[in-house]
């Protein structure tokens, strides 16, 4: 019983490590409708900021960690503005804003082995890293800390999209980009603002994750997994994207403290293939018309 | 008219310095005073520290043979290529070294994956390698066969993994043990399959097997499960980032076995990035730190790169010298005499006695260093060879 309540909290906060950078991709992709396979890149670029801020510059935690959100942020913004605005200005077909992605992503991951260097590092000690043990089970304080950061941003993410007058200019635009224009809506600020949310929380995803394992330029790769999260909950989805996440990070752990470690990829994603081909749109993917 | 003149002469010239250019560069390469040494390894990525340690051995090494008196009257320059810690990377940085670059021998590669890899086109060019931390049995036979260009300075898995197995056994008393390896990795396949071999051997019970795949950072799943488990002891036998991080989050779960692990330990940045949750843990390493054989060496590389080498570095400085002393007794820089006589080496190295098998290229019967992680530092605690 302890066993099985350890392995679902070790599978939640994984599965919030998922969420943090699921939401992101799954933001961008509801207005832009392609993967933005560069995210990876700045939540990796988010790590390196949080961790020069605390050790280079000795800011307070809390300042590094949203010092770091707003320069990925800005980053974010910047690959939009280089990578993306020109193929959108052109009407490139979307296969090209993935290739472009990639290639962005890919930059800025040799630009940080090239200037920075490959070796990774680890954040100075911010949360006392004595667990809570709750009568034999174990919780990290790290952990909560980022599950509550997750279904926070997802809160406030939700609302800003819902109740907010640039929510429903996010909305129209994702809706119809060019009826929205016509109405007046400044797509383009909409793009921007949309680039600049999931940077700000591949920023902070980016800290987190870095505090919690380490920080090297390949954090990137991680997002593979969150990005195939995102799928399943259904893309464009943003509480869609959290509940995959979980889902999957509690698969992963229940496969290896279950069953067999060896297989835990081989048998968690034959599950998700297995329920794509019954909800080809995810468990909360609506059809392109409702996105948003 | 002159203009014409002045063409002709000009492109005259022009031929006539090319020419001489060429000839100059063939000269070089051919029978200069400079014969070069091929290395490679890792210079980016996770293992970039001991690539880099390495290099500078190797660099620090040729610059003192050269300085007296050289070999065989002539020059060694290192060329060494980053493989990235890939096996095509290291294929290819082979080919240029000899190709292009006509070494008669090469050093490294620290990882066993890239240093199998080679093996076709070592052949096939006849140039022979002297790997340095490749530990895999098949780095050297295949089949029971010995490869005839592969050589190393190192012990191999099968012996790490036992002699882990051993020391717990034998001198510790342990008697429950879980291992926990990176199912994508044949090192760490190697030494666990080796592991669990000797240790059940010895009347040892393994309680618990998990794995997990390179590139994870969690491993919370599979020691819950070996929690459960209880084992006296949990072999680890990975590279050190994995090895901090499933550490820390082993503590982090309320685990008080003894951690165990291999070569793929020993890095300043364990100590850092694990602190308090790799105490009182043991490894087995290829050579104790504080070795007074190893001393004079390890001041020498503080004194020129200001940091201590890293394990790589002890094991290419033996490389090395092993290269040396083939080279001296095939009396030639032939990559096909020195692969001759290096099938007959037996020197006493800083880490230990090295006396290459005609049978296996392997160094036969060096002792392990059991070593253990105590108030922070790195504690030589004996050596250890493991009885049949």
């Amino acid at each position: 019983m302890i066993q099985i309540l350890q392995q679902l909290i070790n599978g939640l906060s994984i599965g919030s490590v998922y969420a943090l950078m699921a939401v992101g991709y799954s933001l961008v992709y509801s207005i832009m409708n392609f993967s933005n396979f560069a995210h990876g890149g700045v939540i990796m670029l988010g790590a390196y900021f949080g961790f020069f801020f605390v050790t280079l510059y000795k800011m307070p935690f809390w300042v590094a960690f949203f010092g770091a959100g707003i320069c990925s942020m800005l980053v974010a913004v910047l690959v939009e503005r280089v990578a993306y605005k020109p193929l959108r200005a052109r009407n490139a077909p979307f296969l090209y804003f993935m290739i472009s992605a990639m290639g962005a992503s890919m930059f800025m991951e040799n630009f940080v082995i090239a200037t920075i260097g490959p070796t990774f590092r680890t954040y100075p000690q911010v949360f006392p890293p004595q667990p809570f043990n709750l009568r034999g089970i174990y919780v990290g304080r790290l952990d909560m800390v980022m599950f509550v950061i997750s279904c926070i941003s997802l809160v406030a993410l939700v609302y800003f999209i819902e109740f907010t007058k640039m929510g429903k200019a996010i909305q129209a635009t994702a809706f119809n980009p060019k009826a929205s224009a016509l109405m007046g809506i400044n797509t383009d600020f909409v793009t921007i603002v949309v680039f600049a949310l999931g940077g700000f929380l591949a920023g902070i995803a980016g800290v987190l994750f870095g505090m919690k394992y380490t920080v090297y330029p390949q954090i990137g790769s991680i997002t593979i997994k969150s990005f195939i999260a995102a799928v399943f909950g259904g893309l464009g989805s943003l509480p869609g994207a959290v509940i995959g996440s979980f889902i999957l990070g509690i698969l992963e752990t229940l496969v290896s403290g279950y069953m067999m470690s060896q297989y835990r990829d081989l048998i968690s994603f034959s599950l998700l293939i297995l329920i794509l081909v019954f909800k080809p749109m995810g468990l909360m993917g609506k059809s392109s018309e409702e996105k948003a | 008219m002159s203009k014409k003149v002045a063409l002709l002469i000009l492109s005259a010239l022009l031929v006539i310095l090319s020419v001489s250019g060429c000839s100059q560069g063939q000269n070089k390469g051919a029978s200069g005073d400079v014969v070069k040494v091929g290395w490679i390894g890792s210079l980016t990525g996770d293992q970039a520290v001991w690539g880099q340690s390495e290099l500078n051995t190797l660099k620090m090494l040729a610059e003192e043979l050269n300085n007296s008196g050289g070999l065989l009257g002539k020059k060694i320059e290192i060329v060494g290529y980053d493989t990235r810690g890939d096996a095509t990377e290291a294929v290819n940085a082979v080919k240029r070294l000899i190709s292009q670059d006509k070494v008669i021998a090469i050093i490294g590669p620290n990882t066993s994956s890239s240093a199998m890899a080679i093996s076709g086109i070592l052949e096939e060019m006849k140039v022979p390698d002297i790997a340095t931390v490749a530990t895999n049995p098949k780095v050297t036979v295949l089949d029971g066969k010995v490869k005839p260009f592969n050589f190393r300075v190192c012990f191999i898995d099968p012996y790490q993994g036992a002699v882990a197995a051993g020391y717990a056994y034998d001198v510790l008393g342990f008697k429950k043990a879980a291992v926990l390896y990176d199912v994508t990795d044949e090192y760490s396949q190697g030494l666990a399959e080796f592991f669990i071999k000797t240790f059940e051997e010895k009347g040892g019970k393994i309680v618990a097997k998990e794995a997990f795949k390179s590139g994870d950072t969690d491993f919370r799943p599979q020691l819950s499960k070996i929690k459960a488990a209880n084992p006296d002891v949990i072999f680890m036998p990975y590279f050190f980032k994995e090895v901090a991080l499933s550490a820390k989050q082993a503590r982090d779960l309320g685990i008080k076995s003894v951690l165990m692990g291999g070569d793929g330990w020993p890095s300043d940045t364990l100590l850092e990035m694990a602190a308090d949750a790799v105490e009182g843990s043991y490894f087995v390493n290829h050579l104790d730190f504080d070795d007074p054989a190893v001393q004079e060496f390890k001041q020498k590389y503080n004194a020129k790169y200001g940091k201590m080498p890293e394990l790589n570095g002890y094991l290419a400085h033996d490389a090395f010298f092993v290269l040396v002393d083939a080279i001296k007794r095939a009396n030639s820089f032939d990559p096909v005499a020195i692969r001759d006589a290096l099938e007959t080496v037996d020197i006493q190295g800083i880490t230990g006695r090295i006396r290459i098998s005609k049978e296996t290229h392997n160094p036969e019967g060096k002792e392990a260093a059991i070593i253990k992680i105590e108030g922070g530092k790195y504690k030589f605690q004996q050596k250890y060879a493991v009885t049949e």
